[in-house]
C-alpha cells in the first residue's frame, strides 16, 4: 500500500532531477536560475512530506522549510543582480557568450 | 542580561555588521571615513577576543552548548555546540579575518561601496563560525547559507568589470546546487530518524534504530560528500574556484583561499564523523580517493597557468587534496581494522592531527601568499607571472614574505607546512602490510615533490629575475598593507620552529571530531 507522503518523497525527487537538468542543459542565465529555484522548493516539499507522516505535522520540518525559503530568496536576489550586471557587460543573458575565462 | 560566552563572537561580529553602514554615514558627515575600517577591525578585534576566552574556557572545562529555541524532546531543537575542533577552527577563520581587515583599509581604499564590503565581510566570518558552532543540521545550514550569499556578492564585488560578474555567477550556480544537495541529505537524515540534531542522530543512526538500509545511508553520505565538497572544491566539483578566487580582490581572495574552502572539508568531517562512525561506515577510502585524485589534478593544472593568482588557486585545490586524503587515512584505519581499536585509533587521530595542522598552516599560508599578490597586483596593475618577474627585487618585505610562504607550502623545513605533510605522510606509512594505504601516501609524496617544483619556479620568478622596465617604478607596499603580511610570515616561521604547541592543539581538536 502507497502512502500519500510516499508519492509527494517521489515527486519531490523527480523535481530535484527535473531542476538540475533545467541547471545543467539551459543556455540562459534566468531559466539557469529558475531550475535552482525549482531545486529549493521540492527539497522543501521532500521535507514537509517526511514531517507528514505522523499523527501531526512536525513543526520542526514546517520551520526549517520556512527558514530554506528564505534563503532561497536571497540567493534568488543575488542571482537576479549579478544577471543584471552581467547583461549591462554583455548585453544578453545567453550562457554561451560568457566563455571569456578559460578553464 | 549577560550574554554566554558561546554567542558572543557571532553577536558581536553581526552587530558591528549591521551597524558597520550607520558608522559609515555618520563617518561620512564628520569627513573621517576610515571611522567604518577601524569600527570593522575592533569588531574583529572582540571578536578575536571572546574567542580565546571561550577557548580557555573549553579547555578547562570541556564542550558548551548553548539552545536558541526548542521544538520539544524528539526534535532537539536549534541549538550551538563548541567543542575544542570547533574553536579551534573559529579561531583560524576570525584571526584570516581580522588580518584581511587590516589589510584592507589600504588595499580597497580606491573602491566605493566599501561599508558593504565590510558588513559582508563580518558576516562571512560571522557565518563561518556559526557553521563550526552548529550543534545540528538546521542552524549549519542557515549558517552555511549566510557565508555562501556574503561570498557570492564579495566575489562579484568590483562589479564594473566583467570578470567577477562573470566568475561570481559561476561561483554562485555550482555552490548553491551544492548547498542544495547537502540540504536534501539533511532532509533524508530528517526522514530516516525525525532530527536534525548532531547528536541525536548519532545516537540513533549507531544503535540500528532507524528504518533505513545501508545503501539509502551510503546515498546520503555521498550527498553530504558533494554538496559540502563543492565548497571544499574537491575535483571534479572545483571548477568554480580558479575563476572565482582570481576574480575576487585579494583581500577577499585571502579568506576563499585561506579559510572558506576549509568550511566544507569541516562541515564533511563534522558531519560525516559525527553521524555516521568510521568502524561501521567505509567512507574513508573514498576520501583518500578523491583527495589524490584533486591533489593530482590541481597539480598538473597549475603547471600550466600564466596568472598568479591563478596558480595560487589552484594550490589551494592541492592543499584540499592534502587534507582530504589526511582525513580519509583517518576514517579509513578506523573502518579497515575496527577489529583492534588499540592499533587504528592512535594511526586516525594522527591523521586528522596532521589534516587539522595543515588546515591551518594552509589557512596562513595561502592567506600570506595572496595578500602578497594583492600587494603586486596593487603595485604593478598586473596580474601575469612574466610581466611580475623580478617585482621581489623591487618589493624586498612582500617579496622575502612571499618567498617564505612557498617555501612553506612547498614542505621546506623547519617552516611550518613541512610538518603537516610529514604528518599526514607519516600516517599513511604507519601501517607496512596495508599496501593501499602505503601507495596513497606515496602517492602524496609524488604529488608534494611536484607541487614543489612550481612553488620554486613561481619563486625564482618573482625574486631572482632582473626587473623589466615596465615594473621599474614599483615602490615597497604601505606599511598597513605590509602588517597583516609580516603577521602571517612571522608565524609561518614560529610554527615551523616551535610547532609543540600548535600541534597538540591539532591533536585535541582531532580527538574531538572522533568525539572525545
Amino acid at each position: 500500500m502507497v502512502e500519500p507522503w510516499q508519492l509527494y518523497v517521489a515527486a519531490a525527487s523527480a523535481a530535484i532531477i527535473i531542476g538540475i537538468y533545467g541547471v545543467a542543459s539551459k543556455r540562459n542565465m534566468l531559466k539557469t536560475i529558475i531550475g535552482i529555484e525549482i531545486i529549493t522548493s521540492s527539497i522543501g516539499l521532500n521535507f514537509l512530506a517526511l514531517g507528514s507522516r505522523g499523527e501531526i505535522a512536525d513543526p520542526l520540518a514546517q520551520s526549517m522549510v520556512v527558514v530554506s525559503m528564505a534563503i532561497g530568496a536571497c540567493v534568488a536576489a543575488v542571482a537576479l543582480s549579478i544577471m543584471i550586471n552581467v547583461f549591462r557587460h554583455y548585453g544578453s543573458l545567453d550562457l554561451r557568450k560568457l566563455r571569456r575565462l578559460r578553464w | 542580561m549577560e550574554i554566554p560566552l558561546l554567542v558572543q563572537p557571532l553577536v558581536i561580529l553581526f552587530s558591528t555588521a549591521v551597524l558597520t553602514p550607520l558608522i559609515d554615514i555618520v563617518g561620512k558627515q564628520a569627513k573621517a571615513e576610515k571611522i567604518r575600517d577601524i569600527f570593522a577591525i575592533a569588531g574583529f578585534l572582540a571578536a578575536f577576543y571572546s574567542l580565546m576566552n571561550l577557548y580557555w574556557a573549553i579547555s578547562s572545562t570541556g564542550p558548551q552548548t548553548y539552545i536558541l529555541g526548542t521544538f520539544g524532546v524528539p526534535a532537539g531543537g536549534v541549538q550551538l555546540t563548541a567543542d575544542l575542533l570547533s574553536v579551534y577552527m573559529a579561531l583560524i577563520f576570525c584571526g584570516i579575518g581580522l588580518l584581511v581587515a587590516i589589510y584592507s583599509v589600504r588595499y580597497m581604499e580606491v573602491d566605493s561601496g566599501l561599508d558593504k564590503y565590510y558588513a559582508l565581510l563580518l558576516t562571512l566570518v560571522a557565518g563561518m563560525i556559526g557553521v563550526a558552532f552548529s550543534g545540528d543540521f538546521f542552524n549549519l545550514y542557515v549558517f552555511w547559507e549566510i557565508m555562501c550569499i556574503s561570498s557570492y556578492t564579495l566575489v562579484s564585488f568590483r562589479k564594473y568589470r566583467w570578470e567577477p560578474v562573470e566568475a561570481g555567477f559561476k561561483y554562485l550556480v555550482m555552490s548553491t546546487v551544492g548547498s542544495l544537495l547537502a540540504l536534501y541529505a539533511i532532509s533524508l537524515l530528517y526522514g530516516f530518524t525525525g532530527t536534525v540534531n548532531l547528536k541525536q542522530l548519532s545516537t540513533m543512526v549507531s544503535s540500528g534504530q532507524i528504518s533505513a538500509s545501508p545503501l539509502s545511508l551510503y546515498f546520503t553520505i555521498g550527498m553530504i560528500i558533494t554538496g559540502f565538497g563543492v565548497t571544499a572544491s574537491m575535483v571534479p566539483l572545483h571548477t568554480w574556484l580558479p575563476d572565482a578566487h582570481p576574480a575576487a580582490p585579494s583581500s577577499i581572495s585571502a579568506m576563499l583561499s585561506g579559510v572558506v574552502i576549509k568550511t566544507g572539508v569541516y562541515a564533511i568531517c563534522r558531519s560525516l564523523f559525527t553521524i555516521f562512525s568510521p568502524a561501521s561506515f567505509d567512507y574513508g577510502t573514498v576520501l583518500m580517493i578523491f583527495g589524490i585524485l584533486t591533489m593530482t589534478v590541481a597539480n598538473l593544472m597549475a603547471l600550466m597557468q600564466r596568472d598568479i593568482k591563478r596558480l595560487l588557486a589552484y594550490s589551494s585545490i592541492v592543499n584540499i587534496g592534502y587534507i582530504l586524503t589526511g582525513v580519509g587515512i583517518g576514517a579509513y584505519a578506523l573502518s579497515h581494522y575496527s577489529s583492534s581499536p588499540k592499533l587504528a585509533t592512535p594511526i586516525a587521530i594522527f591523521a586528522l592531527m596532521g589534516a587539522m595542522f595543515h588546515i591551518l598552516n594552509h589557512a596562513i599560508g595561502k592567506g600570506l601568499l595572496f595578500l602578497c599578490s594583492g600587494c603586486f597586483v596593487h603595485e604593478a596593475k598586473t596580474r601575469d607571472i612574466p610581466e611580475l618577474e623580478g617585482i621581489g627585487r623591487k618589493m624586498t618585505w612582500t617579496g622575502t614574505s612571499l618567498s617564505i610562504g612557498l617555501l612553506a607550502l612547498a614542505g621546506v623545513p623547519p617552516l611550518s607546512g613541512f610538518w603537516s605533510k610529514l604528518f599526514i605522510i607519516l600516517a599513511g606509512f604507519s601501517l607496512p602490510e596495508d599496501s593501499f594505504m602505503k601507495s596513497i601516501s606515496i602517492l602524496v609524496v609524488f604529488n608534494s615533490i611536484f607541487a614543489a617544483s612550481y612553488y620554486l619556479w613561481l619563486m625564482q620568478r618573482i625574486m631572482l629575475k632582473e626587473p623589466k622596465p615596465k615594473i621599474a617604478g614599483a615602490v615597497e607596499a604601505p606599511a598597513s598593507m605590509l602588517l597583516p603580511i609580516v603577521i602571517l610570515a612571522a608565524l609561518t616561521v614560529a610554527i615551523g620552529i616551535w610547532p609543540g604547541g600548535i600541534i597538540s592543539l591539532a591533536e585535541s581538536a582531532g580527538r574531538a571530531l572522533l568525539g572525545g
